[in-house]
C-alpha cells in the first residue's frame, strides 16, 4: 500500500503528477501549500479558497547540496531546489539525486519516489524533482 | 502617521553588553544585570532614574523580565518581554525609542538577552504543512539563495567567503565577540561543508548573551546631567512585515523597503552612512543586504566586499562589530548589540576597530515571519 510523506499535499496514487492547492475566487492567486482561513493577498474568507489541483512541474530557481542533517528521513547529502511552478507557487522540495548549479533554469518536475518503507510494509511516497532530460534552459524565470 | 524624528529626540545615552558566548551554566538574569549595569555606568544614571524596560528575548522562558530586574532594585516599572524572532532586541529598542518620543517616558532601557534552549516554530501549531519539514533548515534557506546569487551574478564562492573573513577579523577587535579569531580564506572555506557553498564559518553561532540601550529625552539629559556629546540621536526607525513578492527572495525585499523607509525618514541616503551593522547569519545575506540597501549596485557587492570597500577604513565599515558572523547571534540581544556597537562606532570610542569619521549608522535585522526592523543612528551635528 502507497502512503503520503505529507498527507494531505498529494493523492500518491495519482496517475497525473499533481499537488493539492488552493486558488482564491476573487484575486486568482494560486498558493501550495494550500491555504484555508483567508486569503495572503487579498484577505478573502475561506469560502472563497477552492482546492485545486498545482502541476507539479516548473523552472528551477536555485539547487543546494545538504550536507548536515538531524532527521533520520533522509540521509545526507540530498538536495533541495527551489521551483517557480508553472501554476504560480515558488516552492521547496527534495531533488532527485545531487543537481550542480548548471541545472538552475532548467525545466524540472516531480516524480513520485519511496522515501522509505514502514514497519507494516506500506510505502511511502513523496514527490521529489528532477531535471525535463532534453528541455531547454528558459530564461527570464520569475 | 508621524515619523519618529518629528516626535520628541531620542537619544541613546547609555550602552552596555555582556560577551556573546556558548551555551553555559550562567544564568539569563545575570547576563542580562551584567549588561544593564554596563549601560548605566556607560550613561551615568541609576536604575532608579529607569522609567520603563523592555526584553528583547525568543528562546528562553516565558514572563522573564521582572526576575531579571529585581536584582538592581524592584523599582515597580513597567517592563515587557518583546518577542520578533531574530529582530526581538531591535524591536524592543524600537519600542523604548517609541515610549521617549512619544512622552510616555524620559528614561527607557531596551535589554536583549537569551539562552538558547527553547527554539518553538509556528508552523506546527498552525497547522502548515509543506514538502520540505526539517529538511530545509535556516542554512539551506540561505544556501539556495547563495547559489542563486552565484548562479545569477557569477559570484564565486571564494567571494561568499570573503564576507566572513572580514567579519571574522572584526570581531577578533571585538571583546565581547562570540568568534575572537581572524579567518583565512582557506580557513573559511575549509570543511565542514553544512549546505551548498555553505562551510561551517559562514553559518553564525547562536550562543547566549545580554546587550543593553539606554535612550532618553533632552529633558532628562538636563534634569539628570547626563553628557549629551557623548549622546546619538536615534533618527528613524523602521519596521516591516512580509507581502506578496512573487518570486523575489522576501528577506531581500523586505530588507530594500525598510531601509527606504527609514533612510527616508530620517532624510539621508545610502551614501550617507558611514557605519552599518546588518543581518549577516549567513555570508550570503550581507551581499544581498547590501545591494538592498542600495549600498552595492546588484551583483556588485561580492566584488566590491573583495576590494575592500566594506572594510573599516573602506568606503561604509559594514559589520565592523564582527557581525552574527563572529560578534554572535545570540537572538535577544542581536538587535540591541548592534545599537550598542554603532552608538561606540559613532562615539568615536571603538578603540582598534574604530571606523573614522563615523557620524551616521544604521542597524538592520532580519526575523523569520518575516519581518524587518531598521534603525538610523547619528552623533550630534
Amino acid at each position: 500500500m502507497k502512503t503520503a510523506a505529507h498527507p494531505g499535499l498529494y493523492d500518491p496514487d495519482d496517475q497525473a503528477l499533481v499537488l493539492r492547492g488552493t486558488r482564491c475566487a476573487d484575486c486568482g492567486t494560486a498558493f501550495f501549500p494550500p491555504l484555508g482561513i483567508g486569503c495572503e493577498v487579498c484577505g478573502a474568507a475561506a469560502d472563497r479558497l477552492a482546492a485545486v489541483p498545482i502541476a507539479a512541474a516548473g523552472v528551477l530557481h536555485s539547487v543546494a547540496t545538504v550536507h548536515l542533517h538531524p532527521g533520520n528521513d533522509i540521509s545526507a547529502p540530498f538536495a533541495m531546489g527551489e521551483i517557480q511552478l508553472d501554476d504560480g507557487p515558488l516552492i521547496r522540495a527534495t531533488m532527485i539525486g545531487l543537481p550542480d548549479l548548471e541545472m538552475i533554469g532548467r525545466r524540472v518536475e516531480a516524480q513520485w519516489v519511496v522515501a522509505r518503507t514502514d514497519n507494516d510494509g506500506n510505502e511511502i511516497i513523496e514527490p521529489r524533482f528532477a531535471v525535463v532530460p532534453g528541455a531547454a534552459p528558459v530564461g527570464g524565470a520569475s | 502617521m508621524r515619523p519618529l524624528r518629528e516626535l520628541r529626540p531620542v537619544w541613546v545615552v547609555g550602552v552596555g553588553l555582556h560577551p556573546y558566548q556558548k551555551a553555559s551554566e550562567t544564568p539569563y538574569t545575570a547576563l542580562g544585570v551584567h549588561a544593564v549595569r554596563a549601560a548605566l555606568a556607560d550613561a551615568g544614571v541609576a536604575w532608579s532614574e529607569i522609567q520603563t524596560a523592555y526584553t528583547g528575548t525568543a528562546t528562553t522562558a516565558m514572563g522573564m523580565s521582572r526576575l531579571m530586574y529585581r536584582h538592581l532594585g524592584a523599582t515597580g516599572i513597567p517592563m515587557a518581554q518583546v518577542e520578533n524572532a531574530s529582530a526581538s532586541g531591535s524591536t524592543a529598542f524600537r519600542q523604548a525609542c517609541i515610549d521617549v518620543a512619544a512622552g510616555l517616558a524620559d528614561v527607557a532601557i531596551a535589554v536583549g538577552v537569551d539562552k538558547p534552549l527553547r527554539f518553538g516554530m509556528p508552523q506546527g501549531p498552525a497547522g502548515v504543512h509543506d514538502l520540505v519539514a526539517s529538511r530545509l533548515l535556516p542554512f539551506t534557506h540561505f544556501a539556495l539563495l547563495a547559489n542563486r546569487y552565484i548562479h545569477q551574478h557569477g559570484a564565486t564562492p571564494e567571494q561568499l567567503a570573503l564576507v566572513a573573513v572580514k567579519n571574522s577579523r572584526n570581531g577578533a577587535l571585538n571583546p565581547n565577540a562570540q568568534r575572537r579569531r581572524a579567518r583565512t580564506l582557506e580557513e573559511v572555506l575549509a570543511p565542514p561543508q553544512i549546505s551548498g557553498p555553505l562551510t561551517r564559518l559562514q553559518c553564525c553561532p547562536v550562543g547566549e548573551g545580554a546587550a543593553a540601550a539606554i535612550v532618553a529625552a533632552d529633558d532628562a539629559i538636563g534634569r539628570l546631567g547626563l553628557d549629551a556629546s557623548r549622546a546619538v540621536r536615534v533618527l528613524s526607525s523602521a519596521a516591516r512585515s512580509e507581502t506578496v513578492y512573487r518570486g523575489e527572495n522576501f528577506d531581500a525585499a523586505l530588507t530594500r523597503e525598510t531601509t527606504k523607509i527609514a533612510l527616508d525618514d530620517a532624510r539621508l541616503k545610502p551614501d550617507d552612512l558611514d557605519v552599518v551593522e546588518l543581518h549577516d547569519a549567513f555570508t550570503v545575506e550581507e551581499l544581498l543586504y547590501l545591494e538592498s540597501m542600495g549600498l552595492a549596485p546588484i551583483g556588485r557587492a561580492a566584488a566590491q566586499l573583495s576590494e575592500g570597500q566594506f572594510d573599516i577604513g573602506g568606503r561604509v565599515a559594514v559589520s565592523a562589530s564582527g557581525g552574527l558572523l563572529s560578534m554572535g547571534h545570540p537572538i535577544g540581544p542581536t538587535g540591541v548589540g548592534q545599537i550598542c556597537e554603532i552608538t561606540t562606532q559613532l562615539r568615536g570610542e571603538a578603540g582598534p576597530r574604530q571606523h573614522g569619521g563615523a557620524r551616521t549608522g544604521l542597524a538592520h535585522m532580519v526575523g523569520v515571519g518575516a519581518v524587518c526592523v531598521v534603525h538610523v543612528l547619528q552623533t550630534r551635528m
